[in-house]
């Protein structure tokens, strides 16, 4: 089980990384998210939407109200050219963590 | 057919947003609900359940309150880049603008022999070298604030030279613009003293004010290094 604390630094990486394959809406966000992460990292209401806002306020994502085949309007965001120009460095930072984790987890149980 | 966003609408209470914004965040809220709530009921679960469940994704919906407010507000006067150019660049231009006329007025008056005989005038070294020695420690304080806010190397080398950037822009555009009006400028000392003058008042101020901020900027990533 992952602490709470450590999920909230890879939110960012998780949203903007499932919306690079396209379009979704918050509660099919947090579905992949779970689903990819095979429940390893779990999305709720309370912790998703603020965090949409916010990637949303610094032009990262933009959400859209849609109607889906259902006749339902749901908001669906995509991912902007900041958004995209925005991952690359995020993804390097954690490979850098996880790299770093690994030497220091080596250096541990030596 | 339970109303997912009349609940979030109460829940939410008096969320400090427009209209249509708080409109817009509500209906996203009741239909992430009620999504939840089919999915639950898909896989079998008694409604009651399947309700009660959909709503233990927020366990306190003043936090969330909070959170979303302060995700969707507009940013305000501060927002980074005043803390981080426009301040320390306005400070520094300040500090350096206001030294110049200083020392200029109660800096040091020696006498000077002139052709015209004895009279009181500061030759250039005495206001420009303390002004010079000044940029300095204004260099260094542009980049202690500019850090000190979180900007990145670029947005701090800006306010840095922000006091450079006027003399820049005259010699630049001012300059040329000032030989092509004006008549009682020697076209053949033009090129001279252009080079002179940006020598003088942008590149070596530049200098001094990047001596001044070098260290802080060490100093700076040192400490982000061992945190």
């Amino acid at each position: 089980m992952i602490a709470p604390g450590i999920k909230r630094g890879t939110a960012e990486l998780a949203v903007l990384s499932v919306l690079e394959d396209g379009p979704l809406h918050g509660y099919e966000m947090a579905r992949r998210i779970e689903e990819e992460t095979h429940g390893a990292l779990r999305f709720t209401l309370a912790s998703l939407y603020p965090l949409l806002y916010k990637l949303e306020k610094r032009g990262w994502v933009r959400g859209a109200w849609e109607t889906s085949g259902t006749g339902r309007r749901r908001r669906c965001y995509r991912l902007t050219a900041e958004g995209k120009k925005k991952l690359a460095p995020i993804r390097k930072e954690w490979a850098e963590l996880f790299r770093a984790l690994k030497r220091l987890a080596k250096v541990s149980h030596a | 057919m339970r109303d997912w966003e009349a609940h979030v609408r109460q829940q939410l209470g008096d969320l400090a947003l427009e209209d249509g914004e708080r409109r817009a965040v509500v209906a996203e809220l009741g239909a992430h609900l009620e999504d939840t709530f089919e999915e639950l009921r898909r896989q079998g679960l008694p409604e009651e359940v399947a309700v009660e469940r959909a709503l233990s994704q927020v366990r306190d919906w003043q936090s969330l309150r909070r959170k979303i407010q302060s995700a969707r507000m507009k940013e305000g006067v501060m927002t980074d880049r005043v803390k981080q150019v426009w301040l320390p660049g306005f400070l520094t231009l300040f500090l350096s603008m206001m030294l110049l006329m200083l020392i200029q007025f109660i800096g040091p008056k020696p006498w000077v022999v002139s052709p015209h005989g004895w009279r009181v005038m500061a030759p250039m070294a005495v206001i420009y070298v303390p002004w010079l020695l000044c940029l300095v420690p204004i260099g260094a304080m542009g980049a202690y604030f500019s850090t000190r806010a979180g900007a990145s190397r670029r947005r701090a080398f800006v306010s840095i030279f922000f006091p450079v950037l006027p003399y820049f822009v005259f010699f630049i555009v001012g300059f040329p613009v000032c030989v092509i009006l004006d008549d009682h400028v020697a076209h053949n000392v033009v090129l001279s003293a252009l080079w002179v003058g940006l020598a003088a008042w942008v590149v070596l101020p530049a200098m001094a004010l990047l001596a001044g901020a070098f260290p802080v900027q060490i100093l700076k990533s040192r400490r982000v290094a061992s945190a």
